[in-house]
């Protein structure tokens, strides 16, 4: 193996690593604050994708301007995901873990199976964008922009994130998800903060789909196969952890473009999965969480 | 005689010339065993529509067309009989289809079958025919075991996967012949499932029977979110021709792979799927620019199959589609079926089945790009050797066999 070829193998590890790291953000942010999993994750991501291939092929828009409208668009499904429903499954008396798996689970699928009603099974694609199939040819190592692009949102959203928990809300986030019994005494209104914190992980996801839909094909099952990853990079990286996904995420690309370039690629899930449960053996909590 | 007497008497006169030519002419019933509801529906109701309009083709009176019972008016060899096709769900179950298929020979009176799409339920439907000794003849079931169990009531009109493939290394033979530039290597790229295992195994087969050496021989895992190691592999081995069997969102997801590393192989040569879907052309747009893929079916192939056009508005007019890959090998299956029952001359199973196995139509007589339909003692017709087409400008055009090509093909390996 060339120097060049182990070079690109972990270019595209890193790239594809922090895609993973912002799709497993926003699952982890609703599940440290509230303890429930969004198994309708991956499909938010898709209807993030559809959005922008309907903007854009209506308007021709490019993606990277659609950034703030889909990333808000997201932020108010996640606002009413909330207040339709997971709020109502959190208030029942008995089975409280069940109801909000299948809640959930049943929104998937809903997603998913409307998305092909509306949108046909066909696979889509944003193409001509300002970025797409371009790369930056760094002496026969090679950069492929719109993948930089989305890493560098990426970094910013992680900035962003770390930005809002130093703030007001950021510490009624954090105050609520330590005791949430405790908060509603001082005053906080918790059903606000959770709206708010499904809002902040709707729109994650969201940004983490306008980025993928610059290089990506669309298609309803898309969401599936980045959500299997994003659950295995929030425990790995820890619950509720935001640095833990970060690098969880990046971990889990290399981990990924290794296996596929030393072993078998057919095999790269297994290597993924290999170093999750050698983890999770010696550290349950994941690497950077609390629990 | 008054009014109402005329008129009762007609009525009465006109009741019997009717049922006197019914008596003449019996229609043929045949069992048609396709997915018409779940997962396989689209295909299956796709299918549907193409029988239906080879019927009409053979019952109808229109001017002639120029394929096998292409003159219409019914079956000339039974007095102008009807085909009255009778369709049934298999829901894509092979036990389904094992019990419609039984259903339509005892109740409905089917004298042959006729099916089914995937290879598993043409190999159930095809053990209730030869128990009940009446003609299979599988459309489009590709599975290459199927003909291999010593069946005697077994028909398949078109080619199996193995045909496709050899038709693939044939047409590097054949190019690499005419341009002096043969290819010396290849790259396997295959997802993990049936359709990419099986697929590679022949090929791997083939090329060492052409002394081609396989440079890269990847499994990758289907539907993966990124396949940039896999496509630095094939970089990395730069074969002469890539052979992918992939399907759709995999083939678009590794030409923009290979693409962002700044790698186009020299000629990329797929086994149809994915490559063949309208959606990968949307999909890999610029990039799918001079990919080549096998296929049964030429649509551009008017010059020397001039049925082909007018077939396709009929079925365009049906069902408001073109004729592709599956719904052709479809009308094609029904008609040569049709040509048997009319030689025969009669609609007893076993004159049936002797007569498609004396079955010889020459390729301009069909309206696929094959040599023929000339059933060899398995039950496979020999002569349906696949098309190879080249993208251009974001259109499939067909570039081999060379009589058949509308485009001279663009080959850049040894340049």
């Amino acid at each position: 193996m060339t120097l060049e070829t182990v070079m690109q193998v972990a270019l595209g590890g890193l790239l594809m690593g922090l895609i993973y790291a912002l799709v497993a953000a926003g699952l982890s942010l609703i599940f440290g604050l509230m303890d429930v999993v969004n198994f309708a994750h991956g499909e938010m991501m898709m209807l993030a994708m559809y959005a922008v291939f309907v903007i854009w092929s209506m308007t021709g828009l490019d993606p990277l301007l659609q950034l703030p409208i889909v990333a808000a668009v997201l932020f108010g499904l996640g606002v009413a995901v909330y207040r339709g429903m997971i709020g109502r499954a959190l208030s029942v008396q008995f089975n409280r873990g069940m109801v909000q798996i299948f809640v959930t689970f049943g929104l998937a699928i809903f997603i998913r199976g409307a998305a092909q009603f509306v949108w046909g099974g066909e696979f889509r694609a944003v193409t001509n964008t300002w970025l797409s199939d371009r790369s930056l040819n760094m002496g026969g190592v090679y950069l492929p922009l719109p993948q930089l692009a989305a890493s560098l949102v990426c970094l910013a959203a992680f900035a962003g994130l770390l930005a809002i928990s130093r703030t007001e809300f950021g510490k009624a986030l954090e105050a609520t998800r330590e005791d949430r019994e405790a908060v509603a005494l001082l005053g906080i209104d918790r059903d606000h903060i959770f709206a708010m914190g499904w809002g902040l992980g709707a729109g994650a996801v969201g940004i983490a789909g306008v980025m993928l839909a610059g290089f990506y094909y669309v298609g309803p099952n898309v969401g599936a196969s980045f959500a299997l990853i994003a659950y295995v990079t929030v425990a790995l990286g820890g619950f509720g952890s935001m640095t833990g996904a970060l690098v969880a995420g990046v971990l889990i690309g290399e981990i990924e473009a290794i296996t596929a370039a030393v072993l078998e690629p057919s095999l790269k899930q297994i290597g993924v999965f290999a170093v999750y449960l050698a983890v999770l053996l010696f550290r349950p909590r994941g690497l950077f969480g609390k629990l | 005689m008054d009014r109402r007497q005329f008129i009762v008497g007609a009525g009465a006169l006109a009741g019997v010339a009717g049922s006197r030519a019914a008596q003449a002419a019996d229609p043929v019933v045949i069992g048609v065993v396709y997915p018409l509801t779940g997962n396989g529906a689209a295909v299956g109701l796709d299918a549907k529509a193409a029988y239906e309009v080879a019927a009409n083709i053979i019952n109808n009176t229109h001017a002639p067309i120029g394929v096998a019972m292409g003159q219409g008016g019914g079956l000339s060899g039974l007095g102008g009989a009807r085909i009255n096709l009778v369709f049934a769900d298999s829901q894509n179950d092979p036990q389904k289809a094992r019990a419609e298929a039984e259903r339509l020979i005892t109740q409905e009176k089917a004298v042959a079958i006729v099916g089914s799409y995937t290879s598993a339920t043409g190999a159930t439907i095809s053990q209730v025919t030869e128990r009940y000794e009446v003609p299979y003849v599988s459309a489009d079931n590709s599975s290459p075991s199927l003909n291999q169990r010593g069946l005697k009531w077994f028909f398949r009109t078109g080619p199996h996967d193995e045909m496709f493939t050899k038709g693939m290394f044939d047409f590097l033979a054949d190019i690499g012949k005419k341009t002096g530039r043969p290819a010396k290597t290849v790259a396997l790229f295959y997802e993990d499932s049936i359709f990419g295992t099986d697929s590679s195994n022949v090929q791997r087969k083939l090329a060492a029977a052409a002394g081609m050496q396989v440079v890269a021989d990847i499994r990758y895992r289907a539907s993966s979110p990124s396949l940039s190691t896999e496509a630095q592999k094939l970089k990395a081995a730069n074969a002469d021709v890539l052979l992918p069997s992939s399907y759709t969102s995999d083939a678009i997801l590794i030409l923009k792979a290979m693409n962002e590393i700044g790698y186009k192989p020299k000629a990329i040569l797929a086994q149809a799927a994915g490559f063949q879907e309208s959606a990968f052309m949307q999909g890999a747009g610029a990039l799918a620019e001079g990919a080549m893929s096998r296929s049964s079916f030429a649509g551009d192939a008017e010059k020397l199959r001039p049925a082909v056009p007018i077939v396709n508005a009929l079925y365009k007019a049906h069902n408001n589609k073109d004729m592709n890959d599956n719904t052709s090998r479809e009308i094609t299956a029904l008609l040569v079926l049709a040509d048997a029952i009319n030689r025969a001359g009669s609609a007893k199973p076993e004159e049936i089945r002797k007569a498609l196995v004396a079955t010889n139509i020459p390729g301009s007589q069909t309206i696929m790009p094959w040599a023929g339909v000339k059933f060899d003692e398995t039950g496979q017709n020999t002569l349906c050797n696949p098309v190879i087409q080249q993208v251009f400008d974001g259109v499939y055009k067909t570039v081999w066999p060379f009589d058949l090509a509308a485009k001279e093909a663009v080959w850049n390996v040894g340049k």
